[in-house]
């Protein structure tokens, strides 16, 4: 085949990829909806009870249940609540009328994403660091073996016992960082809620990174690399990993679902503003639509990112998309 | 057979007698209220303290972490019980139900669980032990599945089965004979830190405010601990070590199953 007609077919098994991607991480969030959807009027219990609690009238009852459209058969509901989701309107806030659901939704989207994105980062940098410095010549042997074992305690180490602990040490004992509350945390608060968040993700992708470097440690083209006078560093950076992308983004991927439950831990513990807050303060007041929506904002957060990291995948790893 | 290996489920029988004697010694129910000593530090009367309108930490921990415990081993060998007949059933059946599976556990496994379980649980008011142990088998049993799936895979093609077909043993005869057999020893070691994960997710669910309706669980103890972080930071460090050596005891247990 000549070069250009590669290509163009190597492209055309690029878009082919993200194509797949695409549908699947639809039918993620159209599964989720859904069972959002299933949950909250097929499980027993009525709806607009739960909405108005036990001592509610009946006329009460009533309007709620007409403003939820309650009374329409389950069909009819589910068709209405799909053509909502695909107009970005599930009505109003039951507990603020005059919102949008999803306008509230969209002000707890860019501060939960904030956090991760950043988490995400930090916690893919500091693994990869982790790995590498394990990997290479510099430290020596115990050094090594001391990052390997913190990064197996790490990994098992729950976010809901240590981010506390840590919270207590750094912000009531050492005070160098805000108080959980703070309403003036500002970036200092921002950046250490993500350092804990992180910590997970670090652990899990320093292990990867350090399991598939040690696959690649005996290749021949690291070897020629050296031979052809490369420094360590540049060996292990620009030749070692780039050969490993491909672990590294599969477990940024898969730790996606337990960053994004961390999040609402840490909204919680930190009082602060975001998808988790929202989530639980509709959950807590019983604003269906709000609920709703903030759920699925949340699938749709978590599918972006993880078909974002297969895109950045195939783009970088010829291997991952089938070329020869 | 591998000696040794039930010494993996010490930690996870001292969690639990240590427990058990933590609720005799403390006594009475864990949800006792004595408001004269809220937030007071550990003493000789009360060895952990006592947490918010005076509970009684050493009974509240004690009986939260054994619930937690028993829950998780429920929902493991539950999402056990499920996953692996169906991966094995899967492998074997091959073609277009080998792909529907593994193409579910994929994404059963990449699913925010927490969010579902937020989700499905907003349903009832106050939920109950059941309920969130649902809630977690809805996903829990997918490595399962992906695991004695890709197990049953590597079997179905091994000499020794083939040897077995070639000698005459039906279906059934191979599949317990030998297929089993080699399958659950490997998925078995799932076991534990689906296990731990439930303890955590638990305490998760339970300090972010949707645990069980009994008030009694680690997660209840973190969320008070964070709230009183500044007079009284036992109760954050009765709760962390609690989870953090329920989920451990957890994951080393599932290691009594490898080979």
């Amino acid at each position: 085949m000549p070069p250009t007609r590669r290509a163009a077919a190597s492209l055309g098994r690029f878009w082919r990829v993200v194509a797949s991607r695409v549908i699947e991480s639809a039918a993620v969030v159209l599964a989720l909806a859904s069972l959002v959807f299933v949950a909250l009027r097929v499980l027993p219990g009525d709806p607009a009870r739960l909405v108005l609690g036990d001592a509610a009238g009946e006329a009460d009852l009533a309007r709620v249940r007409a403003t939820l459209h309650l009374d329409e058969p389950l069909l009819a509901q589910y068709a209405r609540f799909l053509r909502g989701l695909s107009r970005v309107d599930l009505g109003d806030s039951l507990r603020r009328p005059g919102t949008s659901a999803m306008a509230r939704v969209g002000e707890a989207l860019a501060p939960t994403a904030e956090l991760a994105l950043v988490a995400v980062t930090v916690g893919a940098v500091a693994g990869v660091l982790a790995a590498v410095a394990a990997s290479g010549p510099w430290l020596p042997r115990r050094g090594r073996a001391w990052i390997d074992r913190g990064l197996v305690v790490a990994a098992a180490s729950p976010l809901v016992a240590f981010a506390p602990v840590v919270t207590w040490v750094l912000a009531v004992r050492a005070r160098v960082v805000p108080l959980p509350g703070d309403p003036d945390a500002g970036a200092g608060g921002l950046l250490f809620a993500s350092g804990l968040l992180a910590v997970p993700l670090a652990a899990h992708v320093g292990r990867v990174t350090r399991a598939a470097l040690a696959e690649v440690a005996g290749a021949p083209f690291l070897t020629v690399a050296g031979a052809k006078g490369a420094r360590p560093l540049r060996v292990w950076v620009v030749h070692a990993l780039p050969a490993v992308v491909g672990p590294i983004v599969t477990v940024v991927a898969t730790q996606l679902g337990a960053l994004l439950g961390g999040a609402v831990v840490l909204e919680r513990m930190f009082e602060r503003w975001g998808l988790g807050t929202l989530i639980l303060e509709a959950y807590a007041t019983r604003d269906l639509p709000v609920l709703e929506g903030a759920v699925v904002a949340a699938g749709l957060l978590f599918v972006t990112a993880q078909a974002l990291g297969a895109a950045v995948h195939v783009a970088i790893d010829p291997r991952a998309r089938g070329d020869r | 057979m591998r000696r040794g290996r039930w010494l993996h489920l010490a930690p996870l029988a001292a969690v639990v007698v240590a427990c058990a004697l933590g609720a005799v010694l403390a006594g009475g129910p864990a949800a006792r209220l004595d408001p004269a000593r809220a937030w007071c530090a550990p003493s000789a009367a009360r060895l952990l303290g006592c947490g918010e309108a005076g509970v009684d930490l050493m009974a509240v921990v004690s009986s939260a972490a054994l619930r937690a415990v028993a829950l998780a081993v429920a929902v493991s060998l539950l999402s056990f019980a499920i996953g692996t007949p169906l991966g094995v059933a899967a492998a074997l059946a091959r073609g277009r139900l080998e792909r529907l599976v593994e193409r579910a556990c994929d994404l059963v496994q990449a699913f925010p669980t927490f969010m579902l379980a937020l989700a499905v649980l907003s349903a009832v008011r106050a939920p109950s032990r059941v309920h969130i142990g649902a809630v977690f088998a809805l996903t829990a049993w997918a490595p399962f599945a992906r695991l004695a799936l890709a197990q049953t895979r590597v079997l179905r093609g091994a000499a020794f089965v083939e040897a077995a077909v070639a000698l005459g043993r039906g279906r059934a005869g191979v599949l317990l004979r030998h297929v089993m057999p080699n399958v659950l020893g490997v998925v078995a070691v799932q076991l534990g830190s689906t296990g731990a994960a439930i303890v955590v997710s638990e305490a998760a669910l339970a300090f972010v405010g949707l645990g069980p309706r009994d008030g009694v669980s680690l997660g209840g103890v973190l969320d008070q601990g964070v709230a009183a972080m500044l007079r009284a930071p036992h109760v954050l460090v009765a709760g962390a070590v609690a989870v953090f050596a329920t989920s451990a005891a957890m994951l080393a247990a599932g290691r009594a199953a490898e080979r």
